[in-house]
């Protein structure tokens, strides 16, 4: 079991105190949104994620919730499957992507990208503006001038890209908007 | 004194079946006692460590049928270490040595060797069922031993027990001479099994009723195999993956027209959705459906297998039904008895869930609903009040919510109220989990209503001693009490110690008893076992009694500390004294904490013997604790005991 040192502190603070309104599901993922991306590109089952976060309030992901250990790694399992087809599928995503201020959309292929920065990249070729995603911090940028990226995610939940892993992202992202920095 | 010869009583006795009442029975007088042990043959043990296996043998010589129960419950959530313990060898070399001709043999959570599952096929010429559940330790080389060497086996009844695969085509030791199978459980196997073999041995099983397949046998096999047995009541599949256009396919649809019997379906340990279509005509049959390990299918087509379903009696499921779904569920299943909906997306990655919607929409629709473990999002105290009202049959009621300490998102309260409402509308409770934000109050609710409970688990609840004290004081036919990460500590657990010995077992972890607590417990208990579970050697237990304790777990028991515990299981002895205390290094037997400077081993202490107090006769028994009473399966030698 790997334990969760150097991010730990950042799980709990966006876990306690989100900027934007989630539901508690979100809460949860963004505890174990560490270790998802390389357990998934290793094809390793999620439940062997130690998560230090909650391991004093809610336990661990061994032991919460109260299922039993055959049970826990199907689903690891049916997961990680899942990941794994959408990878190898040709298929693609196109989701709507609005600017703000710009009342016609464009259309986006997000499975034709391998992450954040191709997909920012993308986009900031599209509408001719530059988008920061929420951790740079190698631009001390002007609020004013730039952009942010948000998407509507399964659950109709308005939320910043950026947080997640790519695949997890990929999973429940719907549509996309780019707003003012100032906004947010 | 008896009106009716010795074997008239005896035939009288027949008639009684359940565990409870035979124990009652046996407390009457000496002659009864005696009747009623001379013709026992079904016997159930909930704790392995309550008695040994030579004082089983000793009262009940007539012994067909053991139940044998080892590991905690919590032990199926990864909060037991693998060592600790539920170990079956000593049992069945012990029955090998006797006369006792075993029949059955049902294990739940213990530690299985292939050793044992040898020894018991060579020992019992009779053997007749072999069912194990959340078992451990054993390989295919044992169920080969099973197969070739039963030639008797009626029943192989393997339930999400971990096992190694040897790959052996153990399949195949059964041998040609062996038709008598009725029920054969495979599926938590993980390996490849011999196709052919299977087949073969379900052609040969005319009596065949029950079949569960494990993964590896995908849909062609069992269209073949189910060619074999069109009798099946019960049927598992393995994998059920095709392409619905192929021949294969086509020939599964035919041929599962022809089972008409089955009533009862699960598995589907992997699926392809479009093939469901398959079995939507044997559902207006079934009356058991589990679906709870295929999170392949979606919300959508568990519908459309449902609707079809109006038998259902008891119903698994994962929750990407959807709330809608069970809405389907509602205006469906009339006759649904028990529900048990899982999670999909136990990591909360912001997949398909539950919520109170759905709850409420069962009880309403489903009047017989008595039996519930419910996984869900969110619950609301308004939610569960309705629920308690439609529905008040519940035995067991069990609700997790994801986030265990979430409180009703509607009003921002506990959910006292709404678990409130439950033990006071549901009379005849018997079991009972709790989750979401919990105050002592819902304690306070369960001492006061929950007269018939049995069974409680608790997870995050509560706000102090008072809590589980309300539960100590007022459930009087509490027998098991499992609590993790709650504010209870050692003035709850000291209250009344005496309570203990009428439970089975409690269970405290993450909680806020302490090692001075636990040793004070277990001072002059000599009918506990208070046990402390110490990994990584956290407790150093040549100092601070404040020291919190991890895990602690104790159980009433007739034999004393147990010989087999590993190395990080302490068990607090009875005859401690003092606060110097000294580590026991012995290698063959468990670590105990006497005097300082003391050696004691286990036999000078005298525990191998018989450890009933003088004076404490039958007579007596019944008068001090008659639940206890009646959960001892065996006592020891009780000679010109009984008045």
């Amino acid at each position: 079991m790997e334990v969760a040192d150097h991010s730990c502190s950042s799980s709990i603070d966006s876990s306690n105190h989100p900027p934007f309104p989630s539901s508690s599901s979100s809460v949860v993922s963004s505890n174990i949104k560490r270790d998802l991306s390389t357990d998934l590109r290793l094809g390793l089952s999620i439940h062997n994620n130690d998560d230090c976060s909650t391991s004093t309030q809610r336990g661990d992901g061994f032991d919460w919730p109260p299922i039993k250990p055959l049970l826990r790694s199907r689903l690891a399992d049916n997961y990680v499957q899942q990941q794994q087809q959408r990878h190898e599928n040709s298929a693609s995503l196109f989701v709507k992507v609005y600017m703000e201020g710009i009342p016609i959309g464009r259309k986006l292929d997000v499975y034709a990208h391998q992450g954040y920065k191709a997909l920012i990249s993308t986009l900031a070729h599209m509408f001719k503006t530059s988008i920061v995603l929420p951790d740079s911090d190698d631009v001390h940028w002007n609020r004013e001038k730039h952009h942010v990226l948000t998407y509507e995610d399964k659950e109709g939940d308005w939320m910043m890209v950026g947080d997640v892993p790519w695949e997890l992202f990929l999973t429940t992202v719907k549509r996309l908007k780019i707003t003012r920095a100032d906004r947010c | 004194m008896n009106y009716f010869p010795d074997e008239v009583i005896e035939h009288v006795f027949d008639f009684i079946t359940s565990h409870k009442d035979r124990n009652a029975v046996s407390l009457v007088c000496k002659s009864w006692y005696k009747i009623e042990r001379m013709s026992r043959q079904i016997v159930f043990i909930g704790n392995c460590y309550a008695i040994s296996p030579e004082g089983v043998i000793a009262r009940f010589p007539e012994l067909k049928s053991l139940t044998l129960k080892g590991k905690p419950h919590f032990a199926d959530f990864n909060l037991v270490p693998h060592d600790w313990g539920g170990i079956l060898y000593p049992w069945i070399e012990a029955f090998a040595k006797s006369r006792v001709g075993l029949e059955e043999l049902r294990l739940k959570r213990m530690v299985v060797s292939d050793e044992s599952l040898e020894l018991l096929s060579k020992s019992f010429v009779n053997f007749k069922a072999l069912v194990l559940v959340s078992c451990e330790g054993f390989s295919t080389d044992g169920l080969a031993a099973v197969a070739a060497n039963c030639r008797f086996l009626r029943e192989l009844d393997l339930q999400e027990n971990e096992v190694e695969d040897h790959r052996g085509h153990w399949i195949s030791r059964f041998p040609e001479s062996c038709t008598s199978l009725v029920s054969l459980n495979l599926a938590c196997l993980k390996g490849e099994i011999n196709l052919s073999a299977l087949e073969r041995l379900v052609a040969r099983s005319p009596n065949l009723k029950s079949l569960r397949l494990s993964r590896a046998v995908p849909l062609d096999a069992l269209q073949k195999i189910l060619m074999r047995a069109p009798q099946l009541v019960d049927l598992g599949t393995g994998s059920f993956v095709h392409d619905p256009a192929s021949d294969a396919y086509n020939k599964l649809k035919a041929t599962i027209l022809k089972c008409k019997s089955i009533k009862s379906l699960s598995g589907f340990l992997e699926v392809a959705p479009r093939c469901l279509s398959a079995i939507h005509p044997i559902c207006h049959n079934l009356t058991s459906l589990n679906l709870s390990y295929a999170p392949g299918i979606h919300g959508n087509d568990l519908i459309k297998l449902i609707q079809h379903c109006r038998k259902l009696e008891r119903l698994w499921i994962l929750d990407c039904i959807g709330d809608k779904g069970l809405g389907i569920v509602a205006s469906t299943c009339k006759e649904l008895q028990e529900l048990r909906v899982f999670p999909s997306d136990p990591y909360g990655v912001g997949n398909a869930a539950v919520t109170e919607e759905g709850l409420v929409a069962i009880s309403a629709g489903c009047p017989k609903l008595h039996s519930l473990l419910y996984f869900c999002q969110q619950m609301t105290n308004a939610a569960l009040i309705t629920v308690a009202k439609n529905c008040s049959n519940f035995t067991r009621f069990r609700l997790c919510i994801l986030d265990p300490t979430r409180p009703d998102p509607v009003t921002m309260q506990p959910l006292d109220e709404g678990f409130g409402a439950i033990v006071q509308s549901c009379k005849r409770l018997r079991r009972l989990s709790l989750s979401g934000l919990l105050t002592d109050r819902v304690f306070l609710y369960i001492g006061m209503y929950a007269e018939q409970l049995e069974m409680l688990s608790i997870a995050f609840a509560g706000d102090s001693d008072k809590g589980m004290l309300y539960v100590l004081n007022g459930c009087k036919k509490l027998r098991k009490l499992e609590i993790r990460d709650s504010p209870f500590g050692d003035t709850a657990l000291l209250t009344d110690v005496g309570k203990y010995e009428t439970m089975r077992s409690l269970w405290m972890s993450s909680c806020e008893v302490t090692l001075g607590g636990c040793k004070t417990l277990a001072k002059n208990r000599p009918m506990l076992n208070v046990e402390i579970i110490n990994e990584d050697d956290q407790i150093d237990f040549s100092s601070d009694d404040r020291q919190k304790v991890g895990k602690m777990y104790l159980y009433r028991t007739l034999v004393g500390p147990r010989k087999d515990a590993p190395e990080f299981v302490w068990t607090l002895s009875r005859r401690w004294v003092g606060t110097d205390l000294v580590k026991q290094h012995n290698s063959n037997s468990s670590k105990f904490l006497t005097m300082a400077g003391q050696e004691k081993s286990q036999k000078s202490q005298g525990w191998s013997k018989n450890p009933v107090p003088s004076g404490w006769n039958c007579h007596n028994i019944g008068v001090l604790s008659k639940n206890y009473c009646t959960r001892i399966i065996g006592y020891e030698d009780l000679k010109g005991t009984m008045a």
